[in-house]
């Protein structure tokens, strides 16, 4: 992946957009989904939309906290792009009858304190801070499990709207390891200093609280469905590559730290990491819905309607 | 013009041909009649007169400058109904000035100028209309409005579009809007007045938004009838407010000009209308402007929040991606379909360029001359375009008071040059380029202090992000600058004199 002009980049995003319309949701294959796979899948693609969701409101704080007026207009794209994302996965499910006529599917709750957080915190977050995240997140949950699911699914329309959907993604992390790049920069080791010293941030403590145990959660969820979890770790060594292939992006701090995360991750060797984060994970499914606030209202914009 | 066409038809020359009959062509031949000048011709392209308030008449349409300064100081009106008067009752006093000053004589309807051309050896201006006629002054005012041709966005698909398509600027009353599927797109000043209007009738109503504009409260009311008898029995009354209203719009240039504590006082003030009025988070984050206050215009309003909160409305922050046969698809992926859609998305500002060919000497063109930003000797002439005069040229526009403060400025000076032109028997009176050098380098200098350079997008900017649009200070200031003829500035043309040593 060579450095990307975002120029470039951001009037070919303007170029080719698609839209829900462009896919024939009644279109013939539904019935390959078999039974055994369905309630499985079912909770997956919630998840999945989910995560997406909550992708989307990232890049709408990155959108607001970006550098140039490039970068913000890039962003604003990859906002609404990732709200289609959610928008085409949840009619994916509509098709597959895993909603009812208007059904929102329920977040869990890891998903729920991500975006708890999102809405209070995210806006106020420094745009390297959530520009490294980012990427971790799109090429390990993102990536990674539309890849898993379409080894698993046979339905041609499910194909068809991954492959839009995987072109989307192709760019979010073009832009993503580019930025993470320029942000490391001509960055030395006091200005490291300086970025760990805002993980006494209370807020963005909080944040890792809620995406910590949500890789976990996924990691539970792509076992539970039989596939390997050696094929997140691939996507998650993935980030450490790529993200690290220039001088640059290594001296990038943030870099730095969610690589080393990410060893941790794939590592279920390192207990003093997994066993407190799945304890998390735990907790945050016990927590009763009722402790949690009303969703905010970006929340209830998705939609299966093609059309509205 | 095609050359096989037959001969134009050739009127003779006015002292001061006008284009427009808006304010500022219509103040303008005030102005002069009262000078006692009368050899006057406007062309006008439309069948009546107001210009922008003839043209705007969307639901909603009214001014945002109280009435008592929106109006002309030579001939107030005691009768304004409204702080912020409607469009319609603007387009009265209009009406009310032609028939007042006797203006109808001069004007000639249906006469949309294509041309412009300095005829050096004549020293006349002769102005092309589209249907074939040739009009000639000694002297041209150029008031063809800043914002008189609508201009619509370009965004793809705008043709595909089979449902109805109306622009602020040129409304369709025949056209019922009740119950119907209604989509705005823009929201800019004609856009929050018309969104109010169109939430009380549509059956579903959908704002489309790029940038959130700041709105601050409007001190709307209706005036009490004893206000109107005031006004009408002591006039002085009515030029004390008209004074007061003058210097608190003043006073708010340190907040829209520069960046300055009152900027972020009025910044405060903006947040907290938002606050007051849109309860839910994700609503106000969308409507929060996250650039300076001042660098776009300032709009005023009490109801547009509320009526996006309305259940028939919606606003939409999601690109816009193309519009389709059946309505807006933007980049979430979902197609919005509607019956109508309205573009309440400006006018074409020619900050780059001219309306239409202007030549001057030696067959000089404007347009060529200003493709990389309009400049003009105080906004009012130009170099090489003799006996030609601007309103609203460049750097003439108010970001914090009424436009026709600005405006009898402009006249007042045309008024004084017209007349030195012709008592001193000019042939042509030009601007020297230095002169006018000075003022741009003086001008740009101000301006790279200002709000609307501090790094927004707008349309007091060119594509390169020059500011050929505003000007940088007080009214105050731009009428001390248009106060004296500065005779020294300019190279002056005896009648009798051969053009050669021009
Ligand atoms: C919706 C709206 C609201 C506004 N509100 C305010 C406000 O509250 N306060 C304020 O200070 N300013 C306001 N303005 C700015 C407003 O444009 C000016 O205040 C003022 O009306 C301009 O007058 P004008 O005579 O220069 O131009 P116009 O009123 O536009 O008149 C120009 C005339 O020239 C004619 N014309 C144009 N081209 C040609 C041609 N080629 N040949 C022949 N005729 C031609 C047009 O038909 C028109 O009649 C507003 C503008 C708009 C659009
Ligand atoms: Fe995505
Ligand atoms: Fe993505």
């Amino acid at each position: 992946m060579a450095k990307i002009d975002l120029d470039n980049m951001l009037e070919k995003i303007k170029n080719t957009q698609w839209s829900l319309s462009d896919v024939d949701w009644d279109a013939p294959g539904a019935e390959l989904i078999t039974p055994e796979q369905w309630p499985k899948l079912k909770a997956f693609m919630a998840d999945l939309m989910w995560i997406e969701h909550v992708g989307a409101r990232a890049f709408a704080a990155m959108a607001k906290k970006a550098p140039d007026d490039t970068l913000r207009q890039i962003y604003t794209y990859f906002h609404a792009e990732e709200q289609r994302h959610a928008n085409a996965e949840m009619a994916l499910m509509k098709r597959w009858g895993m909603l009812e006529d208007g059904e929102l599917p329920e977040p869990n709750n890891n998903l729920r304190l991500v975006i708890e957080w999102l809405d209070r915190f995210a806006d106020d977050q420094p745009v390297y801070v959530l520009g490294t995240v980012v990427p971790m997140l799109e090429i390990a949950l993102d990536g990674a499990l539309c890849k898993f699911l379409l080894d698993t699914v046979d339905d041609p329309v499910c194909h068809q709207a991954f492959e839009l959907i995987n072109g989307d993604e192709a760019r979010h992390l073009g832009v993503g390891f580019t930025v993470m790049e320029m942000q490391g920069h001509g960055k030395t080791y006091i200005e490291l200093i300086r970025m760990t010293a805002q993980l006494m941030d209370p807020r963005l403590i909080l944040g890792i609280a809620s995406y910590f145990p949500l890789l976990n959660k996924m990691r539970d969820n792509i076992v539970e469905m039989g596939l390997p979890e050696e094929k997140l770790y691939e996507a998650m060594r993935k980030f450490e590559k790529i993200g690290g292939r220039t001088g640059d992006g290594r001296r990038n701090p943030w870099f730095q730290i969610i690589k080393h995360h990410g060893r941790f991750v794939v590592d279920r060797k390192k207990r003093f990491y997994h066993a407190p984060i799945d304890a998390l994970v735990k907790v945050a499914d016990v927590i009763p819905r009722k402790a949690f606030p009303a969703v905010p209202s970006w929340v209830k914009e998705i939609t299966y309607h093609p059309t509205a | 013009m095609k050359n096989n066409q037959p001969l134009a038809q050739q009127q003779p020359p006015a002292d001061a041909l006008i284009i427009g009959a808006g304010f500022a062509g219509l103040g303008t031949a005030i102005r002069l009649q009262q000078q006692g000048i009368r050899n006057i011709t406007i062309l006008e392209r439309s069948d009546d007169v107001g210009g922008t308030w003839r043209d705007n008449q969307y639901p909603g349409a009214a001014c945002d400058i109280p009435s008592n300064l929106y109006s002309f100081s030579f001939a107030q009106n005691p009768n304004w109904s409204r702080s912020f008067s409607g469009s319609r009752e603007i387009l009265e006093y209009i009406h009310h000035l032609v028939n007042h000053f006797n203006l109808r004589q001069y004007i000639r309807f249906h006469q949309n100028v294509s041309n412009l051309a300095w005829d050096q050896d004549k020293g006349l201006w002769q102005a092309t209309t589209t249907n074939g006629h040739v009009f000639s002054g000694r002297t041209a005012v150029m008031a063809q409005g800043p914002l008189s041709n609508p201009g619509w966005p370009g965004i793809a698909g705008l043709d595909e579009f089979k449902g109805k398509k109306i622009h602020s600027a040129a409304w369709d009353h025949d056209y019922d809007l009740k119950g119907k599927r209604i989509a705005v797109i823009g929201t800019g000043a004609s856009a929050i007045q018309i969104v109010p209007e169109l939430a009380k009738c549509a059956g579903k109503l959908t704002v489309f938004q790029r940038t959130p504009p700041w709105i601050m409260p409007r001190p709307d009311f209706t005036t009490p009838d004893w206000n109107k008898t005031l006004f009408r029995k002591a006039p002085v009354s009515q030029t004390a407010v008209r004074k007061a209203l003058y210097l608190a719009h003043e006073s708010m240039a340190l907040a829209v000009i520069w960046n300055s504590p009152l900027t972020r006082f009025a910044e405060r003030l903006g947040r907290w209308h938002l606050r007051k009025q849109v309860p839910d988070r994700w609503l106000r984050r969308q409507l929060t402007p996250d650039y300076r206050l001042g660098c776009k215009r300032i709009l005023v309003s009490n109801d547009y929040y509320p009526a996006l909160q309305k259940p028939n409305t919606k606003l939409i922050t999601w690109p816009i991606d193309r519009i389709s046969q059946h309505g807006i698809r933007t980049v979430e992926g979902i197609e919005h379909q509607f019956d109508c859609i309205v573009f309440a998305t400006g006018f074409e500002v020619s900050n780059a360029g001219t309306p239409f060919p202007i030549t001057g000497i030696g067959g000089r063109s404007l347009n060529e001359e200003w493709k990389r930003g309009a400049q003009a000797y105080k906004s009012i002439n130009v170099s090489g375009y003799p006996n030609l005069f601007f309103t609203f040229g460049p750097n003439s526009g108010p970001g914090h008071n009424s436009a026709l403060v600005y405006m009898e400025s402009q006249m007042d000076y045309i008024v004084r040059s017209i007349r030195t032109i012709k008592s001193l028997k000019l042939k042509a009176l030009d601007v020297r380029q230095s002169a006018q050098d000075d003022h741009n380098r003086s001008i740009q200098s101000r301006l790279a202090k200002t709000n609307w350079n501090s790094g927004c997008q707008s349309w007091y900017l060119t594509e390169d992000g020059f500011n050929a649009t505003m000007y940088p200070g007080f009214a105050t200031q731009y009428a001390k600058q248009m106060a004296d003829l500065e005779l020294k500035d300019y190279r002056l043309l005896a009648e009798e004199a051969a053009s050669e040593t021009f």
